[in-house]
């Protein structure tokens, strides 16, 4: 009876070809015929085979071993380390050296770049629309519009011409001290006897102090008592002491709509003496038909805003506001209907402070040159400080 | 040591690897490094889990050479990265068993990385079961088949060495340890199957 081992023998045997003819194909016919012998064939090659890929798995290591090993004492020397062999990184990959803060921030980077970028640009982009958005709202508080110029006059332009002046005054002798011309200057006229006065809301705009000057020279000084920013319409009280009033007011207030064509005339400031300019009026409506303002034919000029605006029988029928840019003469003064509907209002909102108006006309019936005699000393020069 | 670095192709590589060409094998493991390395301490590993990773990967593929049933259907390099990758995400998957999953990015790619990995796997268990049963087989049966079958001593030089009075009772003891290591291995090996 042949042992396991005996048969193991057999079996490497004629594997390795060394059996002899007859007894091969009489274990291979034993092999087909018996399965139990199969079997046992089978399990030794299994074996000997896994044992011999296992030792060519573990020399396969020992070799890869080796060739890190070699890498690593490559690495080693290239540093010249002392005895650092296991510490060293690979030689083609040299290890950034960073330190911890920074380690976390990249990290912290990394995770949160997204979410950052769009914070980031939601913020740029809050603040651009907050910016042009008060920009926008700001445009919109005044009433200027593309094309329309109001008639304030920016006194900074003209200092140069007032230094001349100021100089030939001192050569004159005569010298007050050095005036201060204010920031911007435009022209206003007496509403009431008892120092109230009209002018255009454009004019006293952002103002901290108003200084109204007369033909002759006498200053008062002026607050806004209220302002209407539709109608470009303001009324200022003088608040000085010494004032003792206008006297009687030489023009009376058209309540209705003045006719086309008529004969209108205007004074104003807009230099440092009073002027004279006439023409007609040419419309019912003014700048982009807003029916608050006439449109007029006279040659306005920076200066001549919140100036009077008279018909041939010395009625009041508007308050110069402003000039179209890119029409011939065009300029525009908003309807004195709108200031007596304002006048009325405020008188029927404060009882103490009754607004007389003047009821007769003085100047009906004159000649121009007669009627602008006796208006000039109604007209002034209103000067705003900032 | 500045090698002259001859540098193959893919081809060339796998023809010397399989010829058994250890030169050849030292210059792809040099060559493939630094790319596996790179993205094992990328994805917050150390430097030492990259080489083992690593090593572990070209294991795979140098048998697969060696066998002669390697099908390569891309590069070496990315062979050689696919099956790093899954090794590293599998060892990652298990250090935080307990963290969240994992989530593998990169396209995939037919690399036949699964498949070879799974056979390797197979290969690896039987593996550690020999390795087992040959542990378990004590002296001098170990020593006496370690020396044939894994370090390819001769019959010869094995009786010298084990003071047997002649090569055939060598052998007659070699093939008595193998019916045991036999039982060994296969009662094992079955057992761990039926898992």
């Amino acid at each position: 009876m042949m042992t396991e081992a005996d048969y193991y023998a057999l079996f490497e045997a004629y594997q390795h070809g060394e059996l002899a003819a007859p007894a091969r194909t009489d274990l291979e016919r034993r092999l087909s015929a018996d399965p139990v012998l199969a079997q046992r064939y089978a399990d030794f090659t299994d074996l000997t085979s896994t044992l011999s890929s296992y030792g060519q798995r573990l020399s396969a290591r020992r070799k890869l071993r080796a060739i890190q090993a070699d890498l690593d004492a490559e690495q080693a020397v290239k540093l010249a380390a002392d005895d650092e062999v296991l510490e060293t990184g690979n030689p083609q990959m040299p290890q950034l050296h960073i330190s911890r803060t920074e380690q976390k921030l990249r990290e912290f980077w990394q995770g949160h770049r997204a979410t950052m970028m769009v914070a980031a640009s939601v913020a740029v982009l809050a603040v651009f629309t907050t910016l042009l958005g008060l920009e926008w709202w700001k445009a919109r508080q005044q009433p200027t519009q593309y094309g329309y110029t109001m008639l304030r006059r920016d006194v900074d332009r003209i200092k140069r011409t007032q230094r001349v002046m100021n100089k030939a005054i001192n050569q004159i002798g005569a010298a007050p001290a050095s005036i201060n011309p204010g920031k911007f200057s435009g022209t206003g006229f007496a509403l009431t006897s008892d120092g109230y006065l009209v002018t255009s809301y454009h004019v006293i705009q952002g103002a901290d102090s108003v200084l109204i000057e007369g033909r002759d020279r006498r200053r008062f000084r002026a607050e806004p008592v209220f302002s209407d920013v539709a109608h470009d319409l303001a009324i200022l009280r003088i608040k000085d002491r010494n004032f003792t009033g206008f006297g009687r007011l030489p023009y009376s207030f058209k309540r209705g709509t003045a006719e086309l064509g008529e004969k209108i005339y205007t004074l104003g400031y807009p230099r440092e003496d009073q002027v004279y300019n006439d023409g007609s009026l040419s419309a019912r409506t003014g700048f982009e038909g807003d029916s608050a303002f006439y449109q007029i034919s006279i040659p306005v000029n920076p200066g001549n805003s919140g100036g009077p605006l008279l018909d041939d029988r010395g009625n009041l029928i508007g308050i110069i506001s402003g000039r179209q840019m890119d029409v011939q003469s065009a300029a525009f003064a908003t309807k004195s209907s709108y200031l007596m509907k304002l006048v009325d209002s405020l008188s029927a909102m404060n009882t103490l402070q009754a607004y007389s108006l003047p009821r007769t006309n003085q100047l009906a019936g004159s000649s121009r040159p007669q009627q602008i005699r006796k208006l000039q000393d109604y007209v002034f020069v209103v000067k705003v400080y900032e | 040591m500045a090698k002259a670095t001859a540098s193959y192709t893919d081809d060339e590589f796998v023809a010397a690897i399989r010829r058994g060409d250890d030169r050849a094998l030292a210059q792809l493991y040099r060559l493939h490094l630094p790319m596996v390395s790179h993205y094992v301490l990328q994805n917050s590993g150390t430097e030492d889990e990259a080489k083992d990773v690593y090593q572990e990967g070209v294991m795979v593929f140098y048998e697969k050479v060696r066998d002669g049933s390697l099908e390569l259907s891309c590069q070496i390099k990315t062979y050689l990265y696919a099956v790093c990758r899954r090794l590293w995400l599998k060892r990652l998957a298990e250090k935080t068993r307990f963290g969240g999953r994992l989530d593998d990015h990169e396209p995939y790619l037919e690399t036949g990385a699964e498949a070879d990995l799974l056979e390797a796997e197979e290969r690896d268990r039987r593996f550690a079961t020999m390795g087992e049963a040959l542990e378990r087989l004590g002296e001098p049966c170990r020593s006496l088949l370690e020396g044939f079958y894994l370090l390819d001593k001769s019959m010869q030089q094995l009786t010298a060495e084990f003071g047997y009075t002649n090569a055939d009772n060598a052998k007659n003891q070699k093939y008595k340890c193998l019916v045991r290591l036999k039982k060994l291995f296969f009662t094992h090996y079955k057992e761990e199957e039926s898992f």
